[in-house]
Parts: structure tokens; C-alpha cells; sequence
């Protein structure tokens, strides 16, 4: 447990919220001093002042017990002399046997009444249950459907696209053609990069494109 | 050196009975003592010392038996005299007891004057509380008793000789009045704003 301790900024009276953080607070200690440890030394001599009720207070309160414990004690006499056994009427055995079978008798008919309200109102809620769980599976299998044939138009469109692109794979058919292409096409990308996008060949690689060059210079 | 006084405080005014007796001529028969204690009540009550015996040291001394006498008083409490004398020896260490001056007795002890006190009447009977009421009711009418009157709870009091009070009889109107809740307050400035 913790306490805000009493520091410079309450006596400023700073109108800001004291901050949350530890600086502020102090432990306080949680348990109180066992009982049977001894009275403090510094409490030793220390005589606490007796309590002054004033003469009205007690009065009143002298009333208000007396009058409450009156009643409770008439109401604890009313109790035993009502429930205690040395104060209850024996009766015989087989008149009590048939008092307690009538009672039995009727409460079971309660109980049977009871029963069979219970088990009309228990069907009824028991068919509307299954009601909103049909309906409920109804609506998860129509989501379900819809869910599957979008996937399956998704698939679809994805296999006639790569399908598309498998045109221009090389295959073993056409693997001496392509052969063909690539070693009648060299590709030199041994350049640097201009930041307007112009390439620059180098002195050593620029084998083609120097061709190339003379074949524009002529 | 001044008195460093240690412990808590007793209500106690006075010095003990053997502090007093001892110090009087005859240890002090037919004179009166007084009891601090008991002047908080309007009525005087007194001692008068019939006879003083002093005690042997006990086997062992404590500080409250070496203070011990015993004397035999005829006392008068809150203005009424008991019928016989009665020993005070238990008590006599109570630093409670002061003597009245020859001169003050006649003022002091003026217990013929004090008036008889009024017997109060207490009621007999007092309302169940509600939910009993009716439970008590719905029983009476379980068993085919017709509920003529509400019942009532037959109050129980301390039935002893010595009690200032005596029940309600059928015709007598009570002075005291028990009810369920709060009732009539003593000191009505205490609830001052609330609704009673």
C-alpha cells in the first residue's frame, strides 16, 4: 500500500495533478503489530484519554439498548416456548404417521402439477430451440456454398492465366530453337545507369553495341 | 521530587477506608464516610461506622490486601437505608472512600427528605415484528382460529424484589413506552433533521 507523501509540491499548491510516480508516495505498512508483541517503548508511559460521552448520548443509547434487548429476549422466550420439544404436544404415533401421509399425499400433487406445466413450457421452448438451430445451420450451409464457388471461380481464373503464360516456356520441343535465339542474341547488361535511364557500356564490353555504332556511323 | 504517575486513571475520588478509620479517634465510630462513586446519583448515600476491625498482615503481602480493614457500616444507598449492618472488607482497599466532617453531617445525610421514587409502569405486551405478525396470523387461520385481535409478544422483565418497576395490569396505562424501531427519544436535540 502506498500514501502521498507531504513534499514541497503541496505546500507550493501547485495547481497540476501530482504525478503517479514513486517520488510522491511512501510505503505504508500493511499488517498491524501482532498482539502479543509488548507495548512500544515510546508507548509505555503514554495514558490515552478517557472518552467522554455526552450525558445525552447516553441516555439515549442507555434507551435504545434497554428496549432492544427487552424485545429479543421476549422474542427468544416467544421461540422456546413455541419449539421446544418439552413444550410440543406428544401425539400418537399412527395419527402422526397419517398426518404426514396426507401431507406427502398433497405436496406430491402439487408436485405432479407443477411437473406437467413445467414439461408443456420445457417442449415448447425445447422446439423453438431446435427451430433456431435449423434455421442457423440453414444460413451457415447457404454462406458455405457461396464461399465455395467463389474459391472454385478464383482457382478458374488462375489456371487460364498461368495457362496463358505456359505458352512461351521452353520445352524439350523447342529447346534447340530457343538455343538458336539466345546465342544469336547475346545480351550484355554489364552497364552502368544514368539517372535519365541512358545506358553506358564500357570500354571492353562494348563489343555489340560498337557494331552497332558503326553500322549507324555508316 | 515531584510524582511521576504511571497507568491509566480510575474513576476513583478519595482514599482507601483504613486510611481514614486509622486516623480517627476510635477508628472512628458513629462517624460517616461517603463513597465518591456513588455521588453521581441525586439521593445521598452514606456510611455510618458501627464497629472496625483491623486485619493480620496476610501470608502474602500484595499492595491491595496490606490496604485492607474491615468495618461495619449501616448504609444507606440512593436515599434508603438497609435494614441490617453490613460488613465492608472486600471493598475497603478502593481509594474511593472520604469522610465527612462532624460539622457537614446533618447536610449530608439528609435521606428522610428524599421522596419516594415513582414506580414506573411497563407494558405488557409489544407488537410482533411485521413479518411475524402476518406469518403468525396466516398460522392462526392455517389451524381455523378466527384472528379477532393482532397478536401480541409478552414482554420479559428482570423479575427481582429490588426492581422500580412493575408490569401494566389490564386497566393501567403504562408510563414507559416499548415499540419496535426507535420509539420516543430521551434527547430529541440528537435527531435534529431526521424524520422520525
Amino acid at each position: 500500500m502506498f500514501r502521498l507523501t507531504n513534499n514541497l509540491k503541496n505546500l507550493t499548491l501547485s495547481i497540476e495533478e501530482l504525478s503517479a510516480n514513486y517520488t510522491n508516495l511512501q510505503t505504508v505498512r500493511w499488517q498491524r503489530k501482532p498482539r502479543w508483541l509488548p507495548v512500544a517503548k515510546s508507548k509505555v508511559f503514554r495514558i490515552p484519554k478517557k472518552p467522554e460521552t455526552p450525558q445525552e448520548d447516553n441516555l439515549e443509547l442507555q434507551r435504545l439498548f434497554n428496549n432492544y434487548r427487552t424485545q429479543i429476549k421476549s422474542l427468544r422466550r416467544h421461540f422456546f416456548y413455541k419449539h421446544h420439544i418439552q413444550f410440543l404436544a406428544s401425539e400418537d404415533p399412527e395419527q402422526q404417521r397419517i398426518i404426514f401421509e396426507k401431507d406427502l399425499d398433497r405436496c406430491n400433487k402439487i408436485n405432479d402439477k407443477w411437473n406437467a406445466e413445467q414439461k408443456v413450457l420445457r417442449e415448447k421452448r425445447a422446439q423453438e430451440n431446435l427451430e433456431v438451430e435449423l434455421e442457423f445451420a440453414r444460413k451457415r450451409i447457404e454462406v458455405e456454398n457461396i464461399k465455395r464457388e467463389e474459391h472454385k471461380q478464383k482457382t478458374e481464373e488462375y489456371v487460364k492465366k498461368v495457362k496463358e503464360e505456359s505458352k512461351e516456356f521452353i520445352t524439350a520441343e523447342n529447346i534447340d530453337k530457343a538455343i538458336e535465339i539466345a546465342l544469336n542474341n547475346p545480351v550484355d547488361y554489364n552497364y552502368a545507369l544514368t539517372p535519365s535511364g541512358e545506358k553506358i557500356f564500357g570500354r571492353e564490353n562494348n563489343e555489340f553495341e560498337v557494331k552497332e555504332k558503326i553500322s549507324v556511323k555508316q | 521530587m515531584p510524582y511521576k504517575y504511571i497507568g491509566r486513571k480510575h474513576d476513583f475520588i478519595g482514599k482507601t477506608l483504613w486510611e481514614i478509620v486509622g486516623n480517627l479517634k476510635n477508628f472512628g465510630m458513629g462517624r460517616i464516610v461517603a463513597r465518591s462513586r456513588f455521588e453521581r446519583y441525586p439521593e445521598p448515600s452514606f456510611l455510618k461506622i458501627i464497629k472496625v476491625e483491623t486485619l493480620p498482615n496476610p501470608e502474602k503481602p500484595s499492595y491491595d490486601d496490606v490496604r485492607k480493614v474491615r468495618v461495619w457500616v449501616e448504609k444507606v444507598f440512593r436515599g434508603v437505608k438497609q435494614p441490617k449492618p453490613m460488613v465492608i472488607e472486600s471493598t475497603s482497599y478502593k481509594t474511593d472512600y472520604k469522610l465527612i466532617p462532624k460539622d457537614q453531617e446533618d447536610a449530608y445525610c439528609r435521606f428522610k427528605e428524599v421522596k419516594q421514587e415513582h414506580v414506573k409502569i411497563v407494558p405488557k405486551t409489544v407488537d410482533f415484528p411485521p413479518i411475524m405478525q402476518e406469518l403468525l396470523k396466516r398460522d392462526m387461520i392455517s389451524r381455523g382460529e378466527k384472528v379477532t385481535e393482532v397478536p401480541k409478544l409478552e414482554l420479559v422483565y428482570n423479575k427481582s424484589s429490588k426492581q422500580k418497576y412493575k408490569i401494566a395490569e389490564k386497566d393501567e396505562k403504562p408510563d414507559v413506552n416499548i415499540t419496535l424501531g426507535l420509539g420516543t427519544p430521551i434527547s430529541p436535540s440528537l435527531y435534529e433533521g431526521v424524520k422520525l
